[in-house]
């Protein structure tokens, strides 16, 4: 045990980092190594300018305006998660740095910081996970349970793990983000330092299954993330 | 079974395609788009499975089979199951679209179809009768001449006709150089006669094309082939130094017209401007070139949007300006514009006999929607529509009547 959790702490990040990064960028070069269609492919009604396409794209993105118009259910489940995803990847910068700009522009102490990052935190992290069970829960029923493949179900479930140990964290533990940020930080500089003993063995547990995802990434259908801009625009071409 | 399939879509498979099947994550929002899949309820009539399957195949190529990575994937060999439902998903499609309005990634299915039934194709897996019918066309500028006579003739016709019953001056000019217009029809005086009136109520310098518009190696997916075709039309405007190429009420040539030639001719077409004749003639109303009755008719009405010229080509409001001008009793379908169901008869079916059933299966969302308004006419504008239209209206005992939108105008006519 205690060498796995040598391995997952001190090296697979690493790992996981680079198969990430690399990954992307072999993904997006295969995409390039595709003829594109040279022809209008748009779905209209469409904005005329090229900015507003963008926009427009930008737009669609971050409201998801199109399942609103045709599945109102899984407009809200998808839009609340992706949501509650957005806010913990903002609130997770804490773990590498703060927003001390922010703080001191608040007048907040660290008591304050900790409130606040507390209740943030829950809310974030209920409107990731809540969602992520109805997510699972649709693809064992109806016309979505022909289409779904193994790897749905291993993506949504992974999710979910990372949520579990992540929320357990939140909820039941009081973790101090100095350790954490003293850990990351450490792993950055190739400066290592202990992980933080104050987030238990769920720490560990999220650290490895975020580092799972992290090589797994490229290589599944979460390419959407950076896809769908592709595919946007093709609509909109 | 099925090499030549896989060996072209491995070629073939574009970027966006790839970019389509490696990001689809078959939520199922694009299942409630389908009309064929609304009344079939068989997972090869569902747009994001209809993506995958091309996938499995390919990625089973790749492993051999059997591997738990092949599991994972649901990676599938080329088996008979495969092929009854590549059938399925490949043929039973009308390439409306609908569903890449569904999906919140926008993923084009009609894309991947098109590639599916140019693959089909190299395994002989088509239905004849479509891919015959494109053969035709990409041949049609060398017989040409053998049927100009009598075409010429049946136009004098239609011509002495016209004048006899509608206006003395009216005239179809076939081939006129210098014309303004070149107007393409299609095959049958239908095509001809409302707009052979309407040019002559708007004194339009305009000229009747040798050919007619309709593009079948298109719907088979064979770009090559339907580029042949156009180019007739092409190289025919080039000659009458035309400055407007106006296509009928014709969706997949419309959108031919639209969103291909650019890519398919570019220099050859650059100045010649392109519309369809219901964006012309709405154009000649907005002007004041023709005037109409308003209130002409007062039956009940209502307007189909045709997937080619709404979802593919955004001309929404100008059939309707045209309506709304002529029609008192104007009821839209619910849903409408991007999100109005498909006819059911788009992508080639209504040239494939054996095909029949299975539109008339696929028309039934159509059908409904239809029964709801109450409507008498049924207005859309394209041919394919049209045709469906009237079959699903006999299938389903609707009782509708259907007619063009440049039907309406050429009726409404004051000269």
């Amino acid at each position: 045990m205690q060498t796995i959790a040598f391995l997952f702490y001190y090296v697979t990040p690493y790992v996981a980092v680079l198969v990430f990064v690399g990954g992307i960028a072999y993904r997006l070069y295969r995409w390039q190594q595709r003829r594109p269609v040279p022809v209008h492919m748009s779905l209209y009604p469409r904005p005329r300018s090229g900015p507003g396409r963008l926009l427009d794209t930008l737009t669609d993105m971050f409201t998801l305006r199109g399942l609103w118009k045709v599945n109102r259910p899984l407009w809200v489940g998808a839009l609340a998660m992706h949501l509650g995803l957005l806010l913990l990847l903002v609130g997770h910068v804490r773990a590498f740095t703060d927003y001390y700009f922010v703080w001191r522009l608040l007048q907040w102490g660290p008591e304050q910081q900790t409130e606040f990052s507390h209740v943030a935190g829950t809310i974030a992290g209920l409107l990731f996970m809540l969602p992520l069970l109805y997510l699972l829960g649709r693809r064992f029923g109806g016309s979505v349970k022909w289409l779904s493949t193994p790897e749905d179900y291993f993506v949504l479930v992974l999710l979910l793990g990372i949520a579990i140990t992540g929320n357990h964290m939140r909820f039941l533990l009081d973790v101090d983000s100095e350790q954490v940020r003293s850990f990351i930080q450490g792993l950055m500089r190739f400066q290592w330092q202990p992980p933080p003993w104050s987030a238990g063995t769920s720490f560990m547990y999220h650290f490895a299954l975020v580092q799972l995802l992290m090589i797994y990434f490229p290589f599944s259908k979460l390419m959407h993330t950076i896809g769908t801009v592709l595919s946007k625009m093709v609509a909109r071409s | 079974m099925l090499e030549r399939f896989v060996e072209t879509i491995r070629e073939r498979l574009s970027r966006p395609l790839q970019v389509y099947q490696d990001i689809c994550v078959r939520c199922g929002a694009c299942t409630d788009a389908c009309h064929f899949y609304a009344e079939s309820g068989e997972p090869a009539h569902m747009p994001a499975y209809r993506m995958m399957l091309a996938k499995k195949l390919m990625q089973h190529g790749a492993s051999g089979g059997g591997t738990i990575l092949d599991w994972y994937r649901e990676a599938r060999g080329a088996d008979r199951r495969m092929l009854a439902e590549l059938e399925k998903a490949m043929w039973e499609c009308t390439g409306c679209r609908r569903c890449a309005v569904f999906c919140p990634f926008d993923l084009d299915t009609g894309l991947m179809v098109s590639l599916g039934r140019f693959s089909m194709l190299q395994d002989g897996l088509a239905p004849e009768m479509i891919a015959e019918i494109g053969d035709a066309e990409v041949s049609k500028g060398e017989v040409i001449d053998v049927i100009r006579e009598f075409y010429l003739e049946q136009l004098h016709d239609l011509e002495a006709r016209l004048q006899r019953d509608f206006a003395p001056g009216l005239r179809i000019p076939v081939e006129k150089e210098g014309a303004r217009v070149l107007y393409v029809p299609l095959v049958g005086e239908h095509a001809v006669v409302p707009l052979a009136k309407i040019f002559h109520a708007a004194g339009e310098d305009w000229t009747l094309s040798m050919f007619t518009a309709t593009n079948h190696s298109y719907f088979v997916g064979d770009m090559e082939k339907a580029r042949k075709a156009a180019h007739w039309i092409v190289a025919e405007a080039r000659r009458l130094g035309v400055q407007v190429l106006a296509y009928p009420e014709c969706g997949h040539a419309t959108r031919t017209l639209l969103h291909y030639f650019d890519n398919w001719f570019g220099e050859e077409i650059a100045g010649i401007q392109r519309v369809s004749v219901v964006e012309l003639v709405e154009s000649y109303l907005k002007e004041g070139k023709i005037r109409v009755r308003p209130g002409a008719f007062d039956v009940p009405l209502t307007y189909h949007d045709p997937c080619n010229l709404g979802r593919n080509a955004g001309l929404y409001e100008e059939p309707r300006a045209l309506i709304r001008a002529t029609a008192t009793d104007f009821r839209e379908l619910t849903p409408n514009r991007e999100l109005n169901w498909c006819c059911g008869g788009g992508g080639g079916l209504i040239a494939a006999p054996e095909m029949k059933e299975a539109r008339m299966r696929g028309g039934r969302p159509k059908a409904e929607q239809i029964r709801r308004t109450g409507a008498k006419w049924v207005v859309t504008a394209c041919e394919n529509c049209k045709t469906q239209l009237s079959d699903l209206s006999e299938h389903y005992e609707l009782g509708v009547e259907i007619k063009g939108v440049v039907d309406l105008v050429a009726d409404a006519l004051i000269l």
